[in-house]
């Protein structure tokens, strides 16, 4: 799954430690999303797309896109 | 720059759990060798006090998984995916490797096995499978 975290992170001039205290998760999961290692679960994927105030669809889709 | 930040709830509460696991896993390790040799060193093999022993190393062996679980909760998602793959790949391969083990008396290559090498098996590949899992994926 492709995401666009690190884009909206960047444009709020967050690192990956400062997105990570916001929604409560270690700064290497933010790393290993915006990598593509690892894909929230859907909670995870929820707090996020309320953080940026985005639908979901807009942050994560899928690799086939 | 230093970093300021100030504890988040997620590093409080796993290390609080963590604290929690290692006294537990510390107090059974305690109980298992109390078990093992305190009927020839400490109670002259009184069957009723070793079963005491027994029923004390149960007890406390269900509270170190109580505290596992608890630290398994406690964890990020990340964190929690990881420690439950590794899992599953250590229960693979402890069941491959056992097998192998089992059958080697057999083939007259071993004279007899024992059953507590199995726990090396079970904590080397859980260790391992824990380290390559998480440095896969959080490698920068």
């Amino acid at each position: 799954m492709k995401n666009r975290l690190k884009v909206l992170r960047a444009d709020r001039d967050w690192t990956q430690a400062d997105l990570a205290d916001r929604l409560h998760v270690t700064r290497q999961t933010i790393n290993a999303i915006e990598k593509g290692k690892y894909d929230p679960s859907l909670p995870l994927a929820f707090k996020i797309a309320a953080l940026f105030g985005l639908p979901i669809e807009e942050i994560f889709s899928p690799e086939t896109d | 720059m230093a970093d300021t930040r100030t504890e988040t709830s997620l590093q409080a509460g796993l290390k609080k759990s963590t604290t929690q696991l290692f006294l537990a896993t510390g107090a059974w390790v305690g109980s298992t060798a109390l078990m093992s040799f305190g009927p020839s060193t400490f109670w002259d093999f009184d069957v009723a006090v070793t079963f005491l022993a027994i029923a004390a190393n149960l007890i406390v062996g269900g509270l170190m998984l109580y505290s596992f679980f608890r630290h398994l909760k406690n964890m990020d998602e990340l964190q929690r995916q990881t420690h439950l793959e590794a899992m599953a790949l250590t229960l693979g391969i402890t069941m491959v490797l056992t097998v192998i083990y089992g059958a080697l008396p057999q083939a007259k290559v071993l004279a007899s096995t024992q059953p507590a090498n199995v726990l090396f098996v079970i904590g080397i590949s859980y260790i391992l499978s824990v380290t390559t899992l998480w440095l896969w994926r959080t490698s920068e």
